[in-house]
């Protein structure tokens, strides 16, 4: 053994593919009868046991992660080979016609795509300036006690399920919409076409805020790490130049971190695009294309939530799994844009200044 | 002015060495910085005690010491940047032109347009070059836009940098060489007037080269500006200041014009740490 | 060069001071949320919950009384099946990213694939689920319901353990490997001893994730009033129920939905405390 060692510790993590055929080539029944052969081939056959074990553990592993990937390959597959009946009924009409009616058989994503858009712009217009001054006030402005207290509980607006948002927004926070926000909405903005309509408190409106609430606290995690990550050298050049707090944030900070500061946006949007229960609960569901905010639509994801269980007829299950593509696809790529700004914001910090 | 000290230097020879005002009064040196009873914390533990120290105004003052003696947190008081953090505490005083800056009201911002600092690397804002340049003088003045050009093209001459980057003044601070880059930064500062120049081991992060290039600068600016200068390089202390503290922990043992305390230092610690005993 | 004319720093300050004004609100309002929500469903939810809640099956609408005890052990054996799926795949496929994943491009792809995963929305997964086994089989089913689960909580599992294992010294991997252990037994016997709260934070954080999800399992595992009876059947869980009654026009439904959603609420919230207090213990 204590020969094989030498060989074994100078190149532990990686084979050589002459090694691999060498302990492939070995009958294992061998291994016992060759220890009489001489202390060099026995240690010989020592090191391609271990060798052997390792590359069974090795493949074995990798096979394991490997479904990762394989996974996404097997959902993008069986969402488009369920998507094709729609695609060949419809043809391109599918995502530009406004018409969903399951009676007649007539299907178009025009409004949910619409409705999901439409929700996601309000909840990142909220989220957005809501979180990068939580994350300042974390980094730069709270004492580090506090700073630690108001951390964990803007990350436990994370950890709230969608369902209950959905809940609390149905049973809570449409009502207050409806009785205190859009009648005063109305009154100051009521002239833009954005804001029409009965003050019902479900609609497009009220999903966006809540959707922000629920976003927050993911775009919040990653812009106070990338804040944290900016050398406290290049902070302190700032300040002893006479900037304030806001002007070192704004002209060194935010730009020194801008990649990953876009990749936390990117990451938040992909949670937005996606979010289902909280969205189903309040959106109000209707398939109409509406210019109001006020009014009730629809979300690709509410869509699918509602609809899916009762769906029978194979078009109309067709259709909503081609909804659910459609989704697959928009959010496959903000996430693929969101992580590769990510892992350029880490690599580049990881050379250092 | 430098034969002046060396002639002078002989008649201050009989005083207390830390006593830094009485050698400046010899020298008949106006005093720019007061450093009166300083005494700083990091939390409980405390890394100065009782500093006292005057800069000479258009004199460099070098301030050298083994590592971890507090020389750098001596400096950061100057401007106030130890306030970034929290934990961080001064008490006593530091008299820029006879005003208290410790004093809760005095200004921060006014205060670090006025004493401005170069660290230990290079730290070019995400900007192009000439907006680093720029971008001091726009948040302290009201200055038109051909006043601000003006201005920046001024700094980077003075910087000595002028020549190196005059056609690429709109590509990112960050694409300089090290040198230059710290050049950068001292034109950077110089451009709002500044009257006090604080660098902290400013070639410490460039290559040998680079370092003299900033050396000779440092002799320019002087005529201008009252320039405070750590360093842990004792030849760089010797070529370039007219007078040196020493320090050891936390405490200022010696000062005095360099040459003196060069050629002939009056306290067995500095004795041994010029010649190499220990730091 | 003519004196320059300074600006007076009160336009400045004052921004700032707004900007910091804007900053501690915008916490506030954060966290006026979170309590605002947590409020609600503590003081609705405490009102329907009693013993006949934790302890009866439910009953139709109308009929006071009736629990869903039913839903809670559905919920149970639906995430308890899919760890059993993804714990282990996860775990091993961790190992695989962390142990050989440094320079390998096979790793590379799959720690990509597994943070895209996680931000793929949860709904994709339930149609991917009713797609491979709803449709074939011709019925919702717990299984479809755990398979769903088990492909959310794949991802995370995988992550956190990489990441786990990436914070066990490698001193201690080259010590072990000097003493001429081969590499699996190094991994498995030092490396996972070493990272065990780590592992299990990331297999409770994965939990912690599924137990709340509702739209995966709308149209996999469906619901049912009944006891969980076979994994092929529709299988009771909370959270399709707190949907199902809170669409409903009774009152008395509404108000077991708030239960339910306490019940989910009360179990998350201390999932995820725990790991958070697992994770500052190992950083110690």
């Amino acid at each position: 053994m204590a020969g094989g060692e030498g060989g074994f510790a100078a190149r532990p993590f990686s084979l050589s593919s002459q090694e691999i055929k060498l302990s492939r080539s070995e009958n294992p029944a061998f291994s016992e009868v060759t220890v009489g052969l001489g202390a060099e081939t026995a240690k010989r056959h020592q090191k391609d046991r271990v060798y052997r074990g390792d590359t069974v553990f090795r493949g074995l592993t990798a096979g394991c992660a490997l479904t990762i990937p394989l996974l996404m390959a097997a959902i993008f597959i069986a969402l488009l080979s369920y998507s094709l009946p729609t695609l060949r009924e419809f043809g391109l009409h599918f995502f530009l016609s406004e018409e969903w009616n399951p009676v007649s058989q007539q299907f178009g994503a025009a409004s949910s795509i619409f409705g999901t858009l439409v929700s996601t712009i309000i909840a990142m217009v909220i989220a957005i300036p809501l979180s990068l001054a939580i994350a300042l006030l974390l980094v730069e402005l709270a004492p580090p006690g506090l700073s630690r207290v108001v951390g964990t509980l803007i990350e436990l607006l994370a950890a709230i399920p969608s369902i209950i948002y959905g809940m609390w927004g149905m049973f809570v926070f449409a009502p207050f919409m409806s009785s205190h926000i859009q009648p005063l909405v109305k009154r100051w903005l009521g002239f833009l076409p954005l804001f029409q309509g009965p003050p019902m408190g479900l609609g497009l409106l009220t999903a966006g805020i809540i959707l922000s609430f629920m976003v927050l606290p993911f775009i919040c995690a990653i812009t106070r790490d990338v804040f944290q990550m900016v050398p406290a050298i290049i902070k302190e050049s700032a300040y002893g130049m006479g900037a304030t707090t806001w002007e070192v944030t704004y002209k060194v900070t935010i730009p020194y971190g801008l990649v990953g500061i876009i990749g936390a946006f990117f990451l938040g949007l992909g949670r937005a695009l996606g979010e289902t229960m909280a969205v189903t609960f309040v959106i109000g569901n209707s398939h109409k294309i509406s210019a109001s905010l006020f009014a009730p639509g629809n979300s690709i994801a509410s869509c699918l939530a509602n609809e899916f269980a009762e769906a029978t007829e194979s078009l109309y299950i067709s259709s909503l799994v081609t909804l659910g593509l459609v989704l697959f696809v928009i959010t496959y790529l903000v996430q693929v844009v969101c992580q590769l700004m990510l892992k350029r914001m880490y690599r580049a910090w990881s050379v250092g200044l | 002015m430098m034969t002046a000290i060396k002639i002078k230097a002989e008649s201050v020879l009989g005083s207390e060495p830390a006593d830094s005002a009485q050698v400046l009064r010899n020298l008949g040196l106006a005093s720019k910085i007061s450093v009166r009873q300083l005494n700083f914390f990091y939390g409980e533990h405390q890394a100065l005690f009782d500093n006292q120290l005057d800069i000479a105004a258009h004199q460099v003052t070098a301030i050298i010491g083994p590592s971890g003696c507090g020389k750098s947190t001596h400096i950061r008081v100057y401007n106030r940047i130890y306030e970034l953090y929290r934990d961080q505490r001064a008490s006593g005083e530091v008299l820029l032109d006879g005003e208290n800056i410790l004093r809760s009201d005095y200004d921060v911002m006014e205060l670090r347009r006025r004493v401005g600092m170069i660290f230990q690397k290079p730290t070019p804002f995400p900007m192009s070059i000439y907006d680093n340049v720029a971008y001091g003088l726009r948040m302290h003045y009201k200055i038109s836009k051909s006043e601000t050009a003006d201005r920046v093209e001024e700094a980077l001459k003075r910087a000595a940098l002028w020549d190196e980057i005059k056609d690429h003044l709109r590509r990112p601070g960050t694409s300089l060489s090290g040198g230059q880059q710290q050049r950068l930064c001292i034109a950077r500062t110089i451009v709002v007037e500044p009257e006090v120049l604080l660098m902290d081991e400013p070639c410490s992060a460039i290559d040998p080269i680079a370092t003299a290039k900033i050396e000779e600068l440092i002799d320019e600016l002087k005529k201008q500006y009252t320039i405070v200068i750590v360093t842990h390089n004792m030849q760089q202390a010797a070529r370039v200041s007219d007078f040196t503290a020493f320090f050891f922990q936390g405490r200022i043992v010696e000062f005095g014009p360099t040459r003196q305390i060069f050629t002939n230092p009056r306290k067995k610690q500095t004795e041994s740490y010029l010649t190499g005993r220990f730091g | 060069m003519n004196r320059l004319q300074p600006r007076r720093p009160t336009g400045r300050k004052i921004t700032n001071l707004l900007v910091a004004i804007w900053s501690v609100s915008s916490a506030l309002l954060g966290i006026i949320i979170l309590f605002w929500i947590t409020q609600e469903v503590l003081w609705r939810g405490i009102r329907a919950i009693d013993l006949d809640f934790l302890t009866h099956l439910p009953t139709p609408p109308g009929v006071s009384g009736g629990g869903m005890v039913n839903a809670l052990a559905g919920t149970a054996i639906l995430t308890l099946l899919a760890s059993v799926v993804a714990v282990p795949l996860g775990l091993w496929g961790g190992i695989f990213l962390a142990e050989f994943g440094q320079e390998s491009r096979v790793a590379d792809n799959c720690r990509f694939a597994a943070n895209v995963l996680m931000g793929l929305p949860s709904i994709i997964v339930g149609v991917f689920a009713y797609a491979l086994l709803v449709v074939p089989l011709k019925n919702f089913s717990g299984y479809a319901g755990a398979l769903a689960l088990a492909i959310i909580m794949l991802p995370v599992i995988t992550r956190t353990t990489e990441d786990m294992l990436r914070l066990v010294p490698n001193t201690l991997r080259e010590a072990a490997l000097a003493l001429g252990l081969p590499r699996w037994r190094v991994t498995l016997a030092i490396v996972f001893r070493g990272a065990k709260a780590g592992l299990l934070t990331g297999v409770l954080l994965a939990v912690a994730r599924v137990s709340g999800e509702t739209a995966p399992l709308l149209f996999t595992a469906l619901n049912s009033p009944f006891w969980p009876r076979s994994l092929s059947e529709p299988m009771p869980n909370l959270t399709v129920t707190i949907f199902d009654y809170a669409m409903s026009p009774y009152p008395d439904w509404q108000s077991k939905a708030w239960g339910a959603s306490l019940l989910i609420t009360v179990g998350i919230l201390i999932l995820t405390l725990t790991t958070r207090w697992l994770l500052r213990e190992r950083k110690r």
